[in-house]
């Protein structure tokens, strides 16, 4: 019986400091773009379900995106960037797991740069980025991250076309603007 | 003991950092790229248009191979040339017109994508109807008897489109095809002199690489004594076009041609076919 007690009463604590002390933020519906800007063909891809994290007390974050939902305005295009580029049906994601490296501390109203380092993942390749961004607090309980970095397609084994590679751009930008709630 | 296990679990009461889930945005997903383009070396696709996006194809098939290199593999003989605007009104739904150089041919005609294969193999293959008029736009007033009249020179085509993705590598297509001529005047450039051509359209791909597949085209007539249409090529896709270059026992480039044409013998008389495929979107994207 008093074990039980006792039981409860971790319980209790658990679960008051998670809810005291959490300063994680979440959002299913980030918005995420990247621009490829070849010698003869500029376009965008978009996607308005990028999932992410972001702790504030811990310093980290988590993002990810099925790449299934990119898309660059012509169906045909996107078919055969799932099928040959990013190869979707078996890297259906593209992630960032990392660190802040600032100590952020941001009233309702005020903004603040950050940097985040850690690992982007994408088509099967996992490499160590730095992305600065901005974080800006809306509210008590939002948070807006805009970041902005570029991606090198070689650096992930995607291939550009041999043929005509003055249609896909080698470097990608890739924006993110996202709010995030509690 | 007790306390040392309270700081146990107020230790792990300390939130980890939880990673988020890894899911996909939508459970059923559609099989993609059953074929390369709309188009398989002559043959229309259940390859489905984006609403508001364009296909435009050229194709070429040129003269018959066995003139040698004296006329550059039938190069010189001249090509049949087709070009093809496709406009899709829906996801669904795309409308399209052609305009081939042999009889100076026009056609329109539609697409409707009625079902579409899943990953789940809840439904196991892609179904697409299509169905179109064209006319012949020949100058025939070099003629002792009256010039053909405009609805002499039109002609019908039908086919139903049943496709499916067996793996990554391997498509294959089963198209019944009919056309129907309302005179199969022997003045025109076609070998057949029946009204109504039936035929079993076949197609398939194998994907060799990544972004280029070994396509092979079969139509055997079913109820006329013309040799039958059989085209091998490859396909590959460069960054937004699609280009076939194939083989083929035929000049006809249109469904009513292709099913009402006599075709040459395989190896003997094949011919260079070369057909450029590209995707346009119009209008505005929304921000």
């Amino acid at each position: 019986m008093k074990n039980l007690i006792v039981f409860f009463l971790f319980l209790f604590i658990l679960t008051i400091s998670r809810n005291a002390f959490a300063q994680v933020y979440k959002t299913e519906v980030g918005n995420v773009e990247f621009l490829s800007k070849a010698s003869l063909n500029e376009f965008t891809g978009e996607s308005a379900k990028l999932n992410g994290l972001i702790d504030l007390e811990k310093n980290v974050l988590d993002f990810f995106i099925d790449l299934n939902t990119l898309k660059t305005g012509i169906g045909l295009r996107d078919r055969h960037m799932r099928e040959n580029y990013l190869e979707t049906k078996k890297y259906p994601f593209a992630e960032f797991v990392g660190k802040i490296k600032e100590v952020v501390s941001l009233k309702p109203g005020e903004s603040q740069n950050v940097t985040a380092v850690g690992k982007f993942k994408i088509h099967g390749v996992e490499r160590e980025i730095s992305v600065p961004g901005k974080l800006t607090a809306l509210s008590v309980n939002e948070v807006k991250l805009d970041a902005q970095f570029k991606v090198l397609l070689s650096d992930y084994n995607i291939d550009i076309p041999k043929v005509v590679f003055y249609e896909l751009a080698e470097e990608q930008t890739v924006t993110l603007s996202v709010n995030l709630k509690k | 003991m007790k306390f040392r296990f309270i700081a146990l679990v107020l230790l792990l009461a300390q939130p980890a950092f939880a990673q988020l889930e890894r899911k996909l945005a939508s459970e059923t997903q559609e099989v993609e790229l059953i074929f390369h383009a709309p188009r398989h070396i002559n043959l229309l696709t259940v390859e489905p248009l984006d609403k508001k996006t364009l296909h435009f194809a050229i194709m070429h098939t040129f003269g018959p191979l066995n003139g040698g290199i004296q006329n550059l593999y039938g190069l010189d003989n001249g090509a049949n040339i087709q070009f093809s605007f496709e406009y899709a009104l829906s996801d669904k739904f795309s409308l399209a017109a052609s305009r081939s150089s042999r009889d100076k041919f026009y056609n329109l005609y539609g697409r409707y994508h009625l079902l579409t294969q899943t990953q789940d193999n809840k439904i196991p293959f892609s179904l697409s109807l299509m169905g179109g008029a064209g006319v012949n736009t020949s100058d025939y007033t070099f003629l002792q008897e009256a010039n053909p009249n405009f609805t002499d020179r039109t002609s019908y085509a039908a086919q139903i489109m049943i496709a499916r993705k067996f793996s990554d590598k391997i498509s294959l297509q089963v198209s019944p095809m009919m056309a129907y001529f309302n005179d199969p005047n022997p003045i025109y450039l076609i070998d057949g002199d029946q009204n109504l051509y039936l035929a079993l359209g076949l197609s398939g791909k194998y994907k060799i690489t990544g972004k280029s597949s070994l396509t092979f085209q079969y139509i055997p007539n079913l109820n006329s004594d013309l040799r039958s249409n059989v085209g091998v090529g490859i396909d590959i896709e460069a960054g937004g076009h699609v280009f076939q270059m194939y083989f083929v026992t035929s000049q006809a480039l249109n469904e009513q041609y292709l099913l009402a044409s006599n075709n040459g013998r395989i190896g003997e008389e094949f011919r260079i076919g070369f057909n450029v495929n590209r995707v346009f979107a119009t209008g505005r994207r929304k921000k």
